[in-house]
């Protein structure tokens, strides 16, 4: 249990007033610190909206959330951007970086809102850079940049400040295979390294099975979960195979 | 602060904004430093206009008596404040003045030409002629040029001065232009000669006395009203009426400005708001990466704020420009009605001074709620927009 990074207390969204959707119904989670962990589910089952609230972005209508220990359902507006800066990385769909600044600017960015000095900044965001494979590509803005090289911009960014935490909401969504592999080894090899945990939701399963642990959600309920055992999955009780490709076995 | 940073970039990308919002204060602030400039000038060539053509401060009789005796007594009396420049008793009366079949009715001063000049400088306002000339010649007069137009009098000629059932004939030695009313109505004489012509020996009628410092003028008038039984007038006092129209006309300019400070700040808010539409996704995910609303507010007044020196700065010269081009082609005035003839731009450092104060507050104030607007934004809405 003091593993555990993350811990969800029968979480649920609830949105609108008029007709009412249970975007999240009652999730009990725990992930533990180096995790690599993949959300998987339909359309509109949740998964943005439970990303959201782990990256502390959106708010649960009740249940709790706990982040390294502390309740951050209860936390003050300073408190959880403080956690968002100095904890958590997002990395979106969509890159986006801010189109007037540079990649190095972009990257820059989160380390100067933790007040970090100009310099020091720079250095490490080109460290970043150089790391994802951009050292050439520094000074260039967003629209001088591909895709993929965006997204990776957008994955160095989220690194800057070394979060214990790195959210990817279809972070590869966009992305041609190659793009998408370069950007999963890129975050592997990450994990592997410095033990940071990662929580990707993706819709692309070929992606999902080379994460450790894939939760799958469906209305909003955590209905299926499988862990990695060496080269193997292993399923849960309620997980009706097939319906993903069958490529998961169930040990 | 990565606040300035990002603000710095925003407008660095973004001239049309800057444009639209710098124009918007800059045309604000040359208005209303113009406007300030002409009331500043009209308020300033007034007073001169005031103070140049009439005594800084008067000493009228006791109550209930008609006229100063002991005048030589008081004009030592009030020598003795530092401030005076000028002492002069005077007799003042109205007489008829006729000339051939012309007759007009006149305000006569009579005093002596030496104290008088020094008073009312009455040599600089003359056209034609001497005001010293009263000293040695016993009968003559310097008259204003209208009402020698009207009575058809050329200088040298003799025209009669009537009182009552006394009459003299005097010659015009001096022709005098104040470019004021007076000029269709005064006639200066010699005191003695206006002593006998109202049947007062030795007399005045009031003591007038010119003031280095026009502003002192109240506090003498007091003073010396706390002293003698003689009445004292400011001119300040005197010309109460026209200062308070002075002060209304204040009123109904800084409603004026306040208009315009609200036009500019809407065109502002408006610019401001626009921007940070445009930018929602942007403050999505800046709150994302931990910014807190409180900077995101300070993105966007700095933005706001940065604006304002160089509006001042724009409108400033905008309104210096409109001022030169006024007085290069001189707007002249109806001076009976105005008092003035002539329409000045006064530009003090203290008016641009306060178009500066303008142009931050206008920014500031307008800054405000665009700037609140963009840190209330809800993250994932924000980063979910198109
Ligand atoms: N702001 C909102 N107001 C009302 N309903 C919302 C809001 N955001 C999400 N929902 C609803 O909540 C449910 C879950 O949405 P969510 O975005 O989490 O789905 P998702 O699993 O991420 O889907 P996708 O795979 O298409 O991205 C959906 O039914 C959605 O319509
Ligand atoms: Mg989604």
């Amino acid at each position: 249990m003091s593993d555990d990074i993350i811990v969800l207390k029968d979480l649920s969204k609830i949105y609108g007033n008029g007709v009412q959707v249970r975007a999240l119904d009652g999730i009990n989670l725990n992930i533990e610190t180096g995790e690599f962990v993949a959300i998987v589910g339909p359309s509109g089952s949740g998964k943005s909206t439970l990303l959201n609230m782990i990256g502390l972005l959106d708010t649960p209508s009740s249940g709790q959330i706990f982040l390294k220990g502390i309740d951050v359902s209860r936390a003050s507006a300073g408190e959880r951007a403080h956690l968002r800066n100095r904890e958590l990385g997002f990395v979106f769909q969509y890159h986006h970086l801010i189109p007037e600044f540079s990649a190095l600017e972009n990257v820059m960015m989160p380390m100067l809102i933790a007040g970090k000095e100009k310099a020091e900044a720079q250095e490490t965001a080109r460290e970043l850079l150089v790391s994802v494979g951009l050292e050439e590509r520094l000074s260039n803005k967003p629209n001088q940049l591909s895709g993929g090289q965006n997204q990776r911009v957008a994955v160095a960014r989220a690194l800057a400040n070394g979060p214990s935490i790195v959210i990817g909401d279809e972070l590869t969504g966009n992305l041609d295979t190659k793009s998408s592999d370069l950007i999963y080894n890129l975050l592997r090899e990450l994990n592997r390294k410095i033990n940071q945990t990662f929580i990707l939701v993706t819709h692309d399963m070929t992606l999902a099975e080379k994460t450790d642990r894939i939760l799958r959600i469906v209305d909003g309920k955590l209905v299926c979960e499988l862990r990695r055992k060496g080269d193997l999955f292993i399923a849960s009780e309620a997980c009706e195979l097939g319906e993903d490709g069958g490529k998961i076995k169930r040990s | 602060m990565f606040e300035l940073e990002v603000a710095r970039k925003h407008i660095i990308s973004d001239p049309k904004m800057v444009l639209f919002t710098v124009l918007a204060v800059a045309l604000a602030i040359g208005v209303i430093v113009v406007m300030m400039g002409i009331n500043e000038g009209y308020k300033t060539d007034l007073v001169n206009s005031l103070v140049e053509n009439n005594p800084h401060l008067t000493i009228s009789p006791k109550e209930n008596e008609d006229y100063i005796t002991l005048y030589r007594t008081l004009s030592a009396m009030v020598w003795s404040y530092p401030q005076v420049d000028a002492v002069s008793p005077r007799l003042l009366g109205k007489a008829g003045a006729k000339h051939k079949d012309k007759v007009r009715g006149v305000n006569f001063i009579g005093a002596d030409p030496l104290r008088e000049d020094s008073l009312m400088k009455v040599q600089k306002d003359m056209v034609w002629g001497n005001y010293s000339d009263l000293v040695f010649k016993k009968r003559a007069a310097v008259i204003g040029t209208k009402l020698a137009d009207e009575l058809e009098l050329r200088p040298g000629q003799q025209f009669t001065l009537a009182l009552r059932n006394k009459s003299v004939s005097l010659k015009v030695v001096g022709l005098i232009r104040t470019g004021t009313g007076s000029d269709e109505t005064l006639v200066y004489i010699p005191l003695d000669l206006a002593q006998e012509l109202s049947d007062q020996p030795d007399v005045v009628s009031q003591v007038a006395v010119r003031l280095s410092d026009i502003y002192a003028a109240p506090a003498i008038a007091s003073s010396l009203n706390s002293r003698f039984r003689y009445r004292a007038e400011s001119w300040q006092e005197q010309n109460k009426d026209v200062l308070q129209v002075m002060d209304t006309q204040k009123v109904i300019l800084y409603i004026f400005y306040g208009l315009i400070f609200v036009i500019a700040g809407f065109g502002v808010a408006n610019t401001m708001i626009m921007t940070v539409t445009r930018r929602t996704k942007e403050i999505g995910i800046l709150i994302a990466m931990g910014a807190t609303r409180r900077s995101i507010v300070k993105i966007f007044l700095t933005e706001s704020l940065i604006l304002g020196p160089p509006a001042a700065f724009f409108g400033c010269v905008l309104a210096y420009a409109t001022a030169r081009l006024i007085e290069a082609y001189p707007v002249q005035l109806p001076s009976d009605v105005y008092m003035v003839s002539r329409l000045t731009v006064l530009l003090t450092p203290q008016t641009f001074a306060l178009a500066v104060v303008f142009a931050l507050a206008v920014n500031l104030l307008a800054g405000l709620y665009p700037a609140y607007k963009a840190s209330r934004l809800d993250p994932v809405e924000a980063i979910a927009s198109e």
